[in-house]
């Protein structure tokens, strides 16, 4: 018997360590114009982000439909085995409404659990790569797991500083940031997860400030148990960040990945953002 | 994807049915938009009532034209219209049925005629017709489709889209045209709730029903900058109109009622008067404090039927209350002095509450203060002077006031900005203060202005109008350019560590000079970000900022 953990791509999990930890990864779906593409499978992160900066087209996003979910639980459910599917803030997405539709659609239903994380980007995937790490060791069973993770997910979260809000706010997502728009001074917003939703933190004059914000926000942070940076179009400042990093967390625990198309439909290019998990 | 360049009566009944539970996902949203004509908070719900109505009178419908169809949604919209924007809604709908009649199919040339006839009619059923509303809305979005028309006429699905974009355009700019929406911080609800009527219906054609039915219509932003950190509940929006009364409804049916007449004998009656209809069915939606009146005067016409009076005080009350719950935990309110209207539009765009004008040689008094302070609805007030011979002054208004002050001693404006810009969203009032305060310090101010007469100082020699620099208030540079004075006091601030050096051009500086400072400041430091932001201030040709 075994638990099989389930995310969906907002996670933003390399593809290379789901695949190691036996993640199943839920693509959403990203649009330019008529154009369909799943996240992450039909549109890599470069092709993606090459298109948003250079074409004049807002993209779109939908969540996996209750079918795509249940496609998967039911190929994962063999004999024994039990499934937790930890997805993005249902405040964000109806990706959390999908996936429990479908455990009505499969058999074996009472052996599946899926949590609404409050979370996205690596704070849902850190707090997803703990879940595989508990579900690997022997004799864990879905409670343990479910358990566990529920207990995490209030310490995790977010703080991500976007070069614009622009395409946050043309997603219909922006939330509490709202009073961040419409500013006359070129400012780079930062904000965070809150109750499930995206809440304004502060506001910084350049890009430069805004990753010391964030290097010193984790610096603060008494005991960090895991620690996550993304970038979408910046490579280099995000390795400037996880070294500057490095003086207060393992540097070669540090994961570091891209924010996915479906997210970066919202950030837009050049965001920046530290995940973690705070232990208790 | 459907091909769509002909559409059918079924069809278009279809089409609005996915519209109406659409416009379903969102009706609470937009209840909470409503401040014009009222702040009733009903305008999503009365809008979805109303298209149930519509929608409901197509399915009776056995004919396949779209003709018929129409008519019957006209007929639907007509006897089921709720409140102000049912009843402009359903003179749409009366539009649509006129520019479809006759019709078996529609292509998108037809749509756009009966979009176009949608517009004329809503104008029409109106004795006062306000822009910023839905009817601005529905004229934007019929002009779009008339464009749309002309270039590419068959394909229907064209046409809405170029619609679709330009309602939801319009109603971005809803506030820029309607002052109270400007007021409250919101986009008009009516045309909001129109442009998700038309969003779904584009969505039908687009054949994303199954997708509808997960996702949630967007919520159109407002284009200008109005948001002040806290949301100030719309207390004040429509305080100083007439009392609210009762909104009044009714179907009025006879002979020869001749609209238009009944329109000229209501309109000393009340306010927000709508009449449509026709000679032998009319509906009348009138706010008034004196229903009985109405009715009485209606009776002696023909026969009233379903009458609706409700009390929008009480209306009023509940919106006031679904407004509160909205209203963030971090009741922090900032006043701010500034002059120039270049500056207070950056301090409002920063989330400044109130700016209080004044600055250098135009110091405002601490009543002035005083009543910004006393204007605000929170009790937590944060003051930034930005002027070091306002801060005693601001700090003496604590003494005056029953709420709790705490001044940030910001001696400039670049200092202001530093320490609004550092606000924390998380944090309370003590902590914003002394985050504030601690940016006062991560700038250096720099002011360009030219001398009012001949001195000396610093052993600089100063001549009369030449053009001096200050650093942090103190004068570090002398010459006959503005521009050379600007280049040795930034040097004086030491440019080499700088990232962003923000200019406020004054109002005797015209953009084109500041434009052609920019440039010349970018050459030397190529590395740096350079911001140029009209400040409209007097005396200073430019203030800045380097951080």
């Amino acid at each position: 018997m075994t638990v099989k953990i389930v995310t969906d791509s907002t996670s933003d999990i390399p593809a290379s360590l789901a695949l190691e930890l036996g993640i199943t990864v839920v693509p959403h779906m990203v649009f330019f114009g008529r154009e369909s593409f799943l996240d992450r499978v039909d549109i890599t992160t470069d092709e993606f982000y090459r298109r948003l900066t250079l074409e004049n087209i807002y993209p779109t996003t939908t969540q996996p439909a209750p079918g795509v979910f249940a496609d998967v639980y039911q190929k994962l459910l063999k004999g024994n085995d039990e499934i937790l599917a930890i997805v993005l803030s249902s405040k964000l997405s109806g990706t959390f409404r999908s996936a429990v539709n479908a455990v009505g659609m499969v058999e074996g239903k009472n052996r599946i659990e899926v949590i609404d994380s409050s979370l996205t980007t690596m704070s849902l995937g850190l707090t997803v790569i703990s879940a595989a790490k508990i579900a690997s060791q022997k004799g864990a069973t879905l409670e343990d797991v479910s358990r566990v993770v529920k207990a995490k997910l209030p310490h995790a979260n977010t703080i991500m500083a976007f070069d614009t809000l622009k395409f946050l706010a043309k997603g219909g997502r922006i939330g509490k940031a709202q009073g961040l728009l419409g500013s006359l001074l070129a400012v780079k917003p930062v904000l965070t997860l809150k109750d499930g939703e995206v809440a304004p933190m502060t506001r910084l004059r350049s890009m430069a400030k805004a990753a010391d914000y964030l290097y010193n926000h984790i610096a603060r942070v008494s005991h960090v148990e895991a620690l996550a940076v993304e970038y979408a179009t910046t490579p280099n400042e995000a390795d400037v960040l996880v070294a500057r990093l490095g003086a207060i967390y393992p540097v070669d625990s540090i994961y570091k990945s891209v924010v996915s198309p479906v997210l970066g439909t919202y950030t837009g290019p050049n965001v920046l953002a530290v995940s973690f998990i705070e232990s208790k | 994807m459907k091909q769509s360049n002909t559409i059918s009566g079924p069809e278009f009944r279809d089409m609005f049915a996915a519209a109406t539970n659409w416009l379903e996902k969102s009706a609470s949203d937009i209840d909470a938009l409503n401040v014009f004509p009222v702040p009733d908070g009903d305008t999503g719900t009365n809008m979805l009532l109303t298209m149930r109505s519509t929608v409901e009178e197509a399915y009776k419908v056995n004919e396949p034209s779209v003709s018929a169809v129409a008519q019957a949604m006209a007929n639907g919209a007509l006897m089921g219209a709720r409140g102000n924007s049912g009843v402009i809604l359903s003179q749409i709908w009366s539009g649509i049925a006129q520019g479809l009649s006759d019709k078996e199919t529609f292509n998108g040339k037809d749509l756009a005629k009966a979009l176009t006839q949608a517009s004329e009619t809503a104008y029409k059923g109106l004795s006062n017709p306000v822009e910023g509303t839905i009817l601005t809305v529905m004229k934007d979005a019929s002009i779009a489709g008339q464009k749309q028309a002309a270039k590419n006429g068959g394909d229907a699905m064209a046409v809405m889209e170029a619609a679709v974009n330009a309602a939801s355009e319009s109603v971005a700019n809803t506030p820029t045209l309607l002052p109270v929406l400007k007021e409250a911080g919101v986009v008009d609800a009516g045309g909001q709730g129109l442009f998700t009527l038309l969003d779904g219906a584009l969505r039908y054609l687009r054949g994303e029903v199954e997708l509808m039915r997960f996702r949630k219509p967007q919520m159109v932003s407002s284009k200008i900058p109005m948001t002040p950190i806290t949301v100030t509940a719309p207390e004040k929006v429509g305080a100083h109109e007439i009392p609210f009364g009762y909104c009044t409804e009714f179907l009025l049916k006879g002979k020869e009622l001749e609209p238009e007449k009944l329109k000229h004998k209501l309109v000393r009656r009340g306010q927000s008067l709508i009449v449509v209809g026709d000679d032998t069915t009319a509906r009348v939606h009138i706010h008034t404090i004196d229903p009985g009146s109405i009715i009485h005067f209606a009776t002696t016409l023909g026969t009233v039927h379903s009458v609706s009076i409700r009390n929008m005080d009480e209306q009023h009350q509940d919106f006031l209350e679904m407004q509160k719950s909205r209203t963030p935990v971090a009741d922090i309110e900032i006043v701010a002095v500034a002059a120039g209207d270049g500056l207070a539009d950056v301090f409002t765009s920063l989330g400044v509450a109130s700016v209080v004008a004044g600055g250098q040689t135009m110091n405002p008094s601490t009543k002035d203060i005083l009543q910004a302070v006393e204007s605000l609805r929170s009790k937590k007030i944060i003051i930034l002077p930005n002027n070091k011979n306002i801060v005693m002054t601001a700090e003496k208004v604590q003494a005056l006031t029953e709420k709790h002050i705490h001044v940030v001693p910001s001696k400039t404006i670049p200092q202001g900005i530093a320490a609004l810009l550092s606000f924390d969203y998380e944090a309370d009032f003590d902590i914003n203060t002394r985050i504030m305060t601690e940016a006062l310090t991560s700038i250096k101010t720099v002011e360009i202005t030219r001398a009012v007469r001949a001195t000396q100082f610093n052993g600089l020699s100063i001549k009369k109008k030449q053009a001096i620099g200050l650093l942090d208030g103190t004068i570090v540079a002398v010459a006959d350019e503005l521009i050379d004075v600007l280049r040795s006091t930034l040097t004086k601030a030491g440019m080499k560590k700088a990232e962003v050096v923000t200019l406020y051009y004054g109002e005797d500086t015209g953009e084109s000079e500041a434009q052609k400072v920019k440039k010349e400041i970018a050459s030397r430091y190529p590395n740096l970000q350079i911001e140029v932001v009209k400040g409209g201030q007097p005396h200073y040709n430019f203030i800045g900022s380097v951080e």
